[in-house]
């Protein structure tokens, strides 16, 4: 064995136990936050006690009613919404190769706005109808970035440009509804607008409980053909990637996961934008591991919901909390791809 | 019949036809170059040998199996492409860039194996970019990369290698370097290379064979010092030029008069 194997053997042992111990240290994070969520609020529980509930381990009626009934339900929807965004989040930076392509940023999210708040308005719709027009409106935006800016595969900056022009016609659209509307109508709408763990209903929640699992599993089987793709097309064929196939079964995969995440909890923002990066620096460099991004976004989550429900005076709706936090990282993203000239 | 051929292949982009009814045998063992003026359709050829571009009209063969009748996976294991700008992602190291070559030998449930592990060493040995492997790519030279490249698609571990310009943005020193690297590969090994090359005196002292293009057809094909005369180049580039012998290896080199 020459010495140029050994170090490849090792680096290559040392990349999988790196990205082994970061995912099972963030597994434990999450499960620590998510029991942590169960255990704050007005009345306050022990960690023991919430286990014991949700497990069915010893019935107490009066701690299974807070525990099961009330807050079981939000932190489940902070865990799925979380890890949803997270692994749709990366997956689109890595396929579009850039940073800030984030779904909030490439119209998805603003598409499954205007669909929702439509629906709240005109329609007067609520509960599980919201969350399907919040759906089709992501689905529908996501078909149009693709008709507008695929044509000849995606370069850099050109997708990220037409994203922004989406949402911001979406965007507007969203003011003119709201003006429109009667003044309840339009605080709900609002509401659901800011996004927040705290309004997916039971019904909502277990949609995306069953879809979830399926969905993270295609998207990190799917992880190997991205890694080819991240060196531009020409590569990805040489290499044997079928491109076309590869890259729609991630884009669908990755849109699915952002439309279900956003029709459970509104247009929660920046934790799809953030998961991604944070994940790398705890992997090193190009590593993209989905799951470790996925699980990134649902501490962020998780952790954005505990302050904004428990940590601050008045109880804010969670989409408040990411974007105050969210907002300056990506002004420290864009002064900094630019200084490198990485951006496009 | 060699490995790879072409029988009447016609090559294009949207309504515009670049290569027309083109037919080339790539000559096994031997190290090929393809060279022309600006946009007479050699990278365009090459692309179609590659499989990717789809022609419109005429087949490449690959072991006498059309490509578009063979999986891409199947023909990424025989033939091996660099084109021309590939892309980096952000901060990626050498040892992960080329480890990421052996992606037509793996599949969904397949493990990293000891094949591919050694076929990672021998590449980065070859290239002379082993003790590279733990670094950025970003932090290292024009030189030093593109050889990063060619370990990634060594990597891949084909018998035949196309490469798209390999020397374009390099200084004479490391365009030369290359160009030994290719032949020693050719020679320790047997690969089969095909690039497409812009300096004909390079071209000349490095290859086995000369393929020259003008207007999407080959207007002369064989060993260097058979195809690179004053008549050619005058017809191919429209320079008229003296061609003398390299004091060294006796292959032309070309003038301007």
């Amino acid at each position: 064995m020459t010495l140029t194997l050994v170090a490849v053997k090792a680096t290559h042992r040392r990349r999988t136990v790196r990205s082994l111990a970061v995912t099972i240290a963030l597994a434990c994070v999450v499960a620590a936050l998510f029991v942590v969520t169960m255990m704050v609020g007005s009345f306050r529980l022990t960690a023991l006690q919430v286990i014991t509930s949700v497990l069915h381990l010893e019935a107490n009626p009066g701690v299974d009613f807070v525990v099961r009934g009330l807050r079981l339900p939000t932190a489940t929807a902070g865990l799925t919404v979380g890890l949803a965004l997270g692994a749709s989040g990366t997956i689109f930076q890595q396929l579009l190769r850039n940073p800030l392509a984030s779904p909030d940023f490439v119209g998805v999210t603003s598409g499954a706005s205007l669909a929702a708040a439509g629906g709240i308005v005109f329609l007067q719709a609520a509960g599980l109808v919201v969350c399907a027009f919040a759906l089709g409106g992501a689905l529908l935006a996501a078909l149009l970035m693709y008709v507008l800016a695929w044509r000849d595969g995606v370069s850099g900056y050109r997708f990220i440009l037409i994203g922004i022009g989406v949402a911001a016609f979406f965007d507007g659209l969203v003011g003119y509804v709201l003006s429109r509307a009667r003044l309840t109508e339009a605080r709900q709408a609002m509401h659901w607008l800011t996004g927040s763990v705290g309004q997916a209903s039971d019904q909502e929640l277990q949609i995306l409980l069953y879809a979830l699992p399926a969905l993270l599993l295609l998207a990190i089987g799917l992880q190997r053909h991205l890694r080819a793709l991240e060196l531009g097309d020409d590569t990805a064929r040489a290499l044997g990637t079928r491109t076309e196939l590869s890259r729609a079964a991630l884009l669908g995969t990755a849109v699915l996961l952002v439309a279900l995440a956003v029709a459970v909890a509104g247009p929660v923002v920046f934790v799809a934008l953030v998961a991604g990066p944070v994940a790398n620096r705890l992997l090193g460099p190009a590593t993209g591991g989905i799951l470790a991004a996925a699980l990134v976004g649902a501490a962020l989550l998780l952790t954005a919901d505990l302050v904004a429900v428990h940590l601050l005076p008045v109880s804010l709706p969670t989409g408040v909390v990411t974007g105050a936090v969210g907002a300056p990282y990506l002004l420290w993203l864009l002064a900094t791809t630019n200084r490198k000239g990485a951006g496009g | 019949m060699t490995r790879l051929n072409a029988r009447d292949l016609t090559l294009g982009y949207d309504d515009r036809p670049v290569v027309h009814d083109l037919s080339l045998d790539v000559l096994d063992g031997k190290v090929t170059a393809i060279v022309g003026a600006n946009a007479c359709g050699k990278s365009t050829l090459l692309r179609g040998l590659a499989r990717l571009l789809k022609p419109r009209g005429g087949a490449v063969h690959l072991d006498g199996k059309a490509l578009t009748e063979m999986s891409t996976v199947d023909v990424a294991k025989v033939l091996g492409l660099l084109p021309q700008s590939p892309l980096a992602p952000d901060g990626v190291t050498v040892a992960d860039l080329v480890s990421r070559g052996r992606y037509p030998h793996q599949g969904w449930f397949r493990r990293w194996t000891d094949d591919d592990h050694a076929a990672v060493a021998s590449a980065l040995e070859a290239t002379g970019t082993a003790d590279l492997a733990s670094r950025p790519l970003a932090q290292l030279s024009g030189g030093q990369r593109q050889r990063v490249w060619v370990a990634m698609a060594l990597a891949q571990d084909t018998d035949l290698l196309l490469l798209d310009e390999p020397t374009t943005f390099l200084d004479i020193n490391h365009q030369v370097e290359l160009l030994r690297l290719l032949r020693t590969l050719n020679e320790e090994s047997g690969k089969t290379i095909v690039a497409v090359l812009h300096d004909l005196n390079l071209a000349s002292r490095f290859c086995d064979h000369i393929i020259a293009m003008s207007g999407g057809a080959i207007v002369a094909e064989g060993p260097p010092s058979e195809v690179i005369t004053a008549e050619l180049v005058e017809k191919v580039f429209g320079l008229t030029c003296v061609i003398i012998p390299d004091p060294i290896a006796g292959t032309p080199i070309v003038v301007p008069a």
